[in-house]
């Protein structure tokens, strides 16, 4: 039997709250991270709400000459990351430094100053563009970053596609993981709030609008009108459980597998048909040697946005027909954050570990007759293993599965 | 268990230097360069005007009839060239039903669908009319990978890195371990790159590029010349392919990646992080430094890049570093970033292929801190078996792909 991969250390930087002690509570809950945008400007009557972060300092986080180099994105990944470091416990030296690794996923990356660096270059021209703000325009910059501030040499990649980016990072850590590629990776994703990322996608339709009806996430919901946008990073320290267990850390679950699909859909809309989602979810079911009979709870990736909702609830009717797990949906509270994949990742980590489930925010009636989690619920059933479900526009599918840990295993 | 060997069964590119592989190693035998005026947007208020452009790109007549092109970029375009050249090259044309489902596509990004983004914010920054925001569909990496998986009918697993100047190869590297650990079957993976304002713009402030074609590993070489195109390969667990008979081009023997932890844009001095990827990549295939024919270096032409590589190369491979080629085909395809590792993976398996070295033009004058042999002369014919392709990155992201000629018994030494 191989070494298993475990989540030894969480770092999170949400709207619900930095750091892991007030994120929990927050979470269970079932406050909402969702309020009126005062980051920065919005359109006239646009949508004008957003989950974003507030008071977060990276000052407290980050060395004062690494982090003034760094974007917010970079920052924030950054920051999570060496909570992640300090709650796992894992002391990082020169004896170990190259073989400590970075994946990070990112859908728009540091949008914000790739916008300034391209707002000199339109209206002044190019010789007046500001070489400093070049490496920050890259996608790949908070894993960079992330790097130099740790001195980490091992395996560093970025992963760029869309809303799924942080979960398909976190499989491919555990992938290196087990290959041997490295000894313990930081593994998430993030991304942020700007002018740039609300005005791409207003221009699509894709928000719940600030004109019409009733502004807000709704997943699963029939009030479902559109995405409201977040931000945020979270990063998990994944190591193989030995390892975490010869420092006497008790991690919060495993990682026991993952499932990757494609489908065709439309260039910026959902796919119309289950069946990529479905596949995906398989496949993370086989590579973890389980039934669907055996999930227990399944959190999904809707966000509100009707097509995507429909087309998720399809899927997870079809995947568990014959069984009936819990339902939570995390983006009603924290907003489509893009790479949530990360930050929903943490929170299942946190239930599994704490057999407690977040309750979905913003539904009131369902479109799905799933077994949805609601405020004040008891919990119903042991918690063992965890779907996190990853759906993205233009038909890309990643399914991760999490499993708890066994009484006296990990000690 | 029986380990699993990961073969390359079919190769397409387009870049400055060659539309499909054939009229590739052309230029690559010849040591003929695609570097020229930059036409694909106007270069006049530029310090610089050269590129590696991939002139007279008509995809319409490179592509199947009846292949929709709505919404796909100038990138996704290039790609959708390469990738059905990779299949045809493979046989794989039509694409067997049955491999459709397991088979996936992994993409090293770059800029994407940032040209036709340029546009529409450029009018958006003017805060007049209210321009379509279409090309946005295509904004970051994500959308070459998908109009590939979703024109194929590919519902394998897909995904798009994007580590800078090394994504194409970190793509390659990604795709290679989803075969060997079972899985996809077969996999599409590549890079794709276009060049655009901003990039071109970028590097540039960063003084990074030569204004006349640059020249790798020289005394006086000034930086580096931007280019574009991309280059996919049809990845294929190496029983698969022997069963159905396909040619195969070369084995995918190892991937390496670290980071120098050191700087954003400068490369760590000593080279640690370059040294660490192409060691991983030879221990990743069990392959000892002497077994190495020839080094495809990253040779950029930037001040710092080539003695930084030559140093890496010289510490990792010892006395067999002088004994090796090593040679820099940017200066024949320009530096296309987020495709360069893609691009040069097919240099790799042409070479091996081809029995032949590629030549660095433009290499005239030494370089007392890049002293190895940079095959100057031009291109030479000799057996290669294995070869080491280097690729490195702003954010200090290296990979290095080790490619090798496919053997019954394979190339493993340790």
């Amino acid at each position: 039997m191989s070494d298993p991969i475990a989540i030894s250390g969480i770092g999170i930087v949400s709207p619900l709250g930095i750091s892991l002690a007030s994120f929990a509570p927050r979470l269970f809950a079932g406050d909402c991270g969702i309020a009126p945008l005062t980051l920065f400007a919005t359109g006239e009557g646009g949508p004008r709400l957003a989950a974003q972060v507030d008071g977060f300092r990276p000052q407290d986080y980050l060395r004062p000459a690494t982090a003034r180099r760094m974007d917010r994105l970079s920052q924030m990944v950054a920051a999570a990351a060496r909570m992640a470091q300090d709650d796992a416990g894992l002391p990082i030296d020169a004896g170990n430094r190259d073989h400590i690794g970075v994946t990070v996923g990112t859908c728009f990356g540091g949008t914000d100053v790739a916008a300034t660096f391209g707002k000199v270059l339109f209206d002044e021209g190019p010789r007046r563009v500001n070489p400093i703000l070049v490496p920050n325009t890259v996608m790949n910059a908070p894993a960079g970053h992330l790097a130099i501030e740790f001195g980490v040499r091992g395996v560093n990649t970025t992963v760029n596609h869309r809303e799924v980016a942080a979960e398909t990072a976190i499989g491919h850590a555990a992938a290196l993981l087990r290959r041997g590629r490295a000894a313990a990776i930081f593994s998430g994703g993030g991304d942020i709030l700007s002018p740039f990322a609300m005005t791409v996608f207003a221009r699509f339709a894709a928000l719940s609008p600030g004109d019409a009806g009733e502004e807000g996430a709704f997943p699963f919901d029939r009030r479902a009108n559109g995405l409201v946008l977040g931000e945020g990073a979270a990063i998990l320290c994944l190591e193989p459980l030995s390892r975490a267990r010869a420092r006497g850390v008790r991690p919060y679950c495993l990682l026991a597998g993952c499932g990757m699909a494609s489908a065709p859909a439309p260039a910026t809309g959902w796919p119309t048909s289950p069946e990529g989602s479905v596949l995906a979810m398989q496949r993370a079911l086989a590579a973890a040697g389980i039934e669907a009979a055996q999930v227990d709870v399944v959190c999904a990736s809707a966000n509100g946005a009707p097509a995507l909702d429909r087309l998720e609830a399809l899927a997870i009717a079809q995947v568990f027909a014959g069984s009936r797990p819990r339902v939570v949906a995390e983006k009603g509270a924290l907003g489509e954050g893009l790479s949530s994949g990360a930050t929903r990742a943490a929170a299942m980590a946190l239930s599994l570990r704490d057999q407690r489930l977040a309750p979905v925010v913003g539904l009131s009636q369902p479109i799905a007759d799933f077994d949805f989690v609601r405020k004040g619920d008891a919990e119903k059933r042991p918690l063992r293993y965890g779907l996190l479900n990853g759906i993205a526009a233009g038909g890309t599918f990643v399914a991760l599965i999490f499993k708890a840990m066994e009484e006296g295993e990990g000690q | 268990m029986e380990r699993r060997r990961v073969v390359v069964s079919g190769m397409g590119t387009v870049n400055a230097a060659g539309c499909g592989s054939v009229d590739f190693v052309q230029s690559l035998r010849q040591g003929r360069s695609g570097i020229g005026p930059v036409s694909v947007f106007d270069t006049a208020l530029y310090r610089t005007h050269l590129g590696g452009e991939v002139r007279d790109f008509r995809p319409g007549e490179l592509l199947p009839r009846g292949i929709p092109r709505r919404h796909m970029s100038r990138c996704d375009l290039m790609a959708m060239v390469a990738a059905f050249e990779a299949l045809g090259d493979a046989g794989l044309r039509p694409l067997p039903q049955a491999l459709q489902k397991a088979m996936g596509v992994v993409i090293g990004g770059g800029a994407g669908g940032m040209l036709e983004c340029e546009e529409v914010y450029r009018r958006w920054l003017e805060g007049k009319a209210r321009p379509s925001f279409a090309p946005f569909a295509s904004f970051g990496c994500a959308a070459t990978a998908d109009h590939l998986a979703a024109t194929l009918g590919l519902m394998g697993p897909k995904t798009t890195f994007m580590t800078a100047c090394s994504s194409g190869a970190t793509a390659i590297g990604y795709a290679c371990d989803l075969v060997r650990d079972g899985f996809a079957e077969v996999m599409l993976a590549g890079g794709a790159e276009p060049l655009c304002r901003i990039t071109y713009s970028a590097f540039n402030a960063l003084q990074a590029v030569d204004a006349a074609p640059c020249r790798p590993f020289d005394k006086n070489r000034q930086g580096l010349n931007l280019g574009e195109g991309a280059a996919i390969l049809v990845l294929e667990e190496a029983g698969h392919a022997l069963r159905r008979g396909a040619v195969i081009y070369g084995e995918v023997l190892g991937c390496g990646v670290s980071c120098d932890a050191h700087h954003m844009t400068a490369p760590d001095p000593e080279g640690g992080g370059a040294i660490l990827a192409m060691s991983r990549a030879l221990a990743d295939a069990g392959v000892s430094p002497q077994q190495v024919d020839y080094i495809n270096a990253h040779g950029t032409a930037t001040p710092t890049n080539d003695p930084i590589e030559t140093k890496a190369i010289k510490t990792l491979f010892g006395p067999h570093a002088v004994r090796l080629a090593v040679s820099s085909t940017k200066a024949i395809t320009g530096h296309t970033l987020g495709a360069a590792g893609a691009i040069e993976a097919v240099v790799s398996l042409l070479a091996i292929h081809h029995r032949f070295i590629p030549p660095t033009l433009r290499h005239e004058e030494p370089d007392p801190q890049c002293d190895l042999d940079y095959v100057s002369e031009g291109a030479r014919d000799r057996e290669v078996d294995i070869v080491l392709s280097n690729s490195f990155a702003f954010g200090g992201n290296n990979t290095a792909l080790l490619f090798g000629r496919y053997r019954e018994g394979g190339h493993r030494d340790v």
